[in-house]
């Protein structure tokens, strides 16, 4: 009955036109795939996480990839990451195929991976030193985003005495200073509390939008994907595949209370919402969380 | 503040064991001949402690124990490190490491005796044997665990397969390697001793087992009562020097 429902909502929304086919949204754009993943599956022993996905994110863009738990969408991102392999299929970032991390692609992961033996800022230096950046240079970097990021007053405090927002304020400046073309963020702020997140999140968006880089960002959080990104990919339960694409186009001129208020936002929102929903309570399956 | 508190307490603890200890021969519970109280003990301790041989003797066990820990540490934790880092090592040591673990090391002192001799080199390598294996499992599964996330995150950043050893795994896993020193550090003493009383004619083991043997007990617990002292202190030491180079740990694993 619910099931019902939820589908005919989503019909519905397909009247609206807010929704297109995978792969057409906004493709007047004329700008360059940095990533472009080719009929990629995973599976484990066995067990298929992936199946056949297929996505192109182009430069500059800010591409969110949401879904139920355990829809693979983490281990797209690891394959884009080249922490992991795909067992089908290739994927290609700026023109080469992905077969092992590198510092084209910077990673934020929900646990922070912060070295717990270096300072803040050392952390932060870490990646310039493995870059051969010079030491005067280094400290340029780290003392810039060390302020950029209020973080100038814990410059030499171990990552133990932090709270977990600063923690991942620590990463994301650490990503940032060595200034990979690609990030690729597996749920950047699941673990903040929600203050500390929608904190977060603007600073995030600051940074994007004075860099320009291209963001892909795992999340199961659909306001986060609908304030933050320019496209939003919506994925099947596992095994995992593109059902849903939404293009975003809010008016960045708003405020973030203006935006949640505004009639636009809302739409959207519930679209993805139904269409993440619709992934989740499917017939013959527990309703997730 | 806390930290007073808790010497207070232990003091406290060790106060009354020893009243009870004094206790149970002032009531006659127990043979003074065969257990000396702890005022006779005390006594004979400053006595023997004023002896330039009683020094030398103590001063030859820590250097026995703490020679044979820190060569077993040398050859363990580079090994432990190798064997988490290489299947091929890991396939040839294994099979070894859990044959030999529960092989009891001091057992070995005859064979030893027989190819060093009696005195400082057959003791100082059954430290060296019985240290070795804690040291190596603790560092090997230091290495081995090192959370995936920070490997990715490490690897994302730039960091060669040398780097990673070096500034990754082995910063990531001395937690885990002091811990294993640290056991090694109280089984050095007990294998000092014991292989000194079997292998040696000098160092507090050999005391002891002499003051036994004639029957000379309260002398026999002084030379024990030293090596208490001296053993606590240099453990005490150890986790000093573990709470400053682990200050970053969130884990209090090697704290107390």
């Amino acid at each position: 009955m619910r099931i019902r429902r939820l589908r005919e909502a989503s019909e519905a929304m397909k009247h609206q036109g807010l929704e297109t086919t995978i792969g057409t949204v906004g493709r007047a754009n004329a700008r360059p795939d940095k990533i472009v993943v080719e009929s990629v599956s995973k599976s484990f022993d066995g067990m298929r996480a992936l199946d056949r996905v297929s996505l192109k994110v182009r430069s500059g863009e800010f591409l969110s990839i949401v879904g139920p738990s355990g829809c693979g969408k983490s281990t797209l991102l690891y394959m884009v990451g080249g922490f992991v392999m795909p067992t089908e299929g290739r994927i290609v970032a700026d023109g080469k195929e992905v077969k092992r991390p590198g510092v084209d692609r910077g990673v934020v992961f929900q646990e922070y991976a912060l070295f717990p033996w270096l300072s803040v800022a050392e952390n932060i230096a870490y990646p310039l030193k493995r870059l051969g950046k010079p030491a005067d240079e280094q400290r340029t970097i780290v003392r810039r985003y060390l302020d950029l990021m209020g973080l100038a007053q814990f410059a030499d405090a171990f990552p133990r005495t932090l709270s977990g927002g600063m923690k991942q304020r620590v990463a994301l400046a650490r990503t940032f200073a060595y200034d990979p073309d690609i990030l690729l963020l597996d749920e950047p702020f699941g673990a903040l509390d929600s203050q500390t997140r929608e904190i977060m999140q603007e600073e995030l968006l600051r940074l994007w939008r004075s860099t320009g880089k291209t963001v892909v960002m795992v999340t199961h959080d659909v306001d986060e994907a609908v304030y933050l990104s320019s496209r939003i990919c919506v994925m099947s339960q596992r095994p995992g595949r593109f059902v849903r694409e939404f293009a975003i186009d809010l008016d960045q001129q708003m405020t973030r209370e203006e935006m949640v208020l505004s009639e636009q936002y809302r739409r959207t929102r519930n679209a993805v919402w139904l269409s993440v929903r619709e992934q989740v309570v499917r017939p013959g399956m527990q309703e997730g969380s | 503040m806390t930290r007073g508190l808790k010497t207070v307490g232990y003091l406290a603890s060790l106060g009354l064991a020893v009243a009870i200890w004094d206790g149970l021969i002032r009531c006659g519970l127990a043979n003074a001949d065969l257990l000396p109280g702890p005022g006779a003990v005390f006594k004979s301790l400053v006595e023997q402690a004023t002896t330039a041989e009683f020094r030398a003797d103590l001063w030859e066990t820590l250097f026995r124990s703490v020679l044979g820990l820190v060569i077993g540490a040398a050859v363990a934790v580079p090994l432990g490190v190798v064997m988490a880092l290489s299947p091929a090592a890991r396939g040839f040591f294994e099979p070894l490491v859990k044959a030999s673990y529960s092989l009891p090391k001091i057992s070995l002192i005859p064979l030893l005796i027989l190819w060093f001799g009696i005195g400082t080199t057959t003791n100082v390598i059954a430290v060296v044997l019985s240290t070795l294996l804690p040291v190596l499992v603790y560092t090997y599964h230091g290495v081995e665990s090192v959370p995936k996330v920070l490997l990715w995150s490490a690897n994302a950043m730039g960091t060669g397969p040398r780097e990673m050893v070096w500034r990754v795994r082995i910063p990531a896993a001395l937690p885990s390697i002091l811990i294993g020193i640290r056991v090694g550090l109280g089984l050095s003493f007990v294998i000092a001793i014991a292989a000194e009383m079997i292998a040696s004619n000098r160092g507090i083991g050999k005391l002891i087992f002499v003051y036994g043997e004639s029957g000379a007990y309260a002398p026999m617990f002084a030379a024990v009562t030293a090596v208490v002292i001296a053993a606590a202190t240099i453990d005490i030491a150890f986790l000093r020097m573990s709470d400053y180079v682990l200050r970053w740990s969130d884990s209090h694993a090697v704290k107390r």
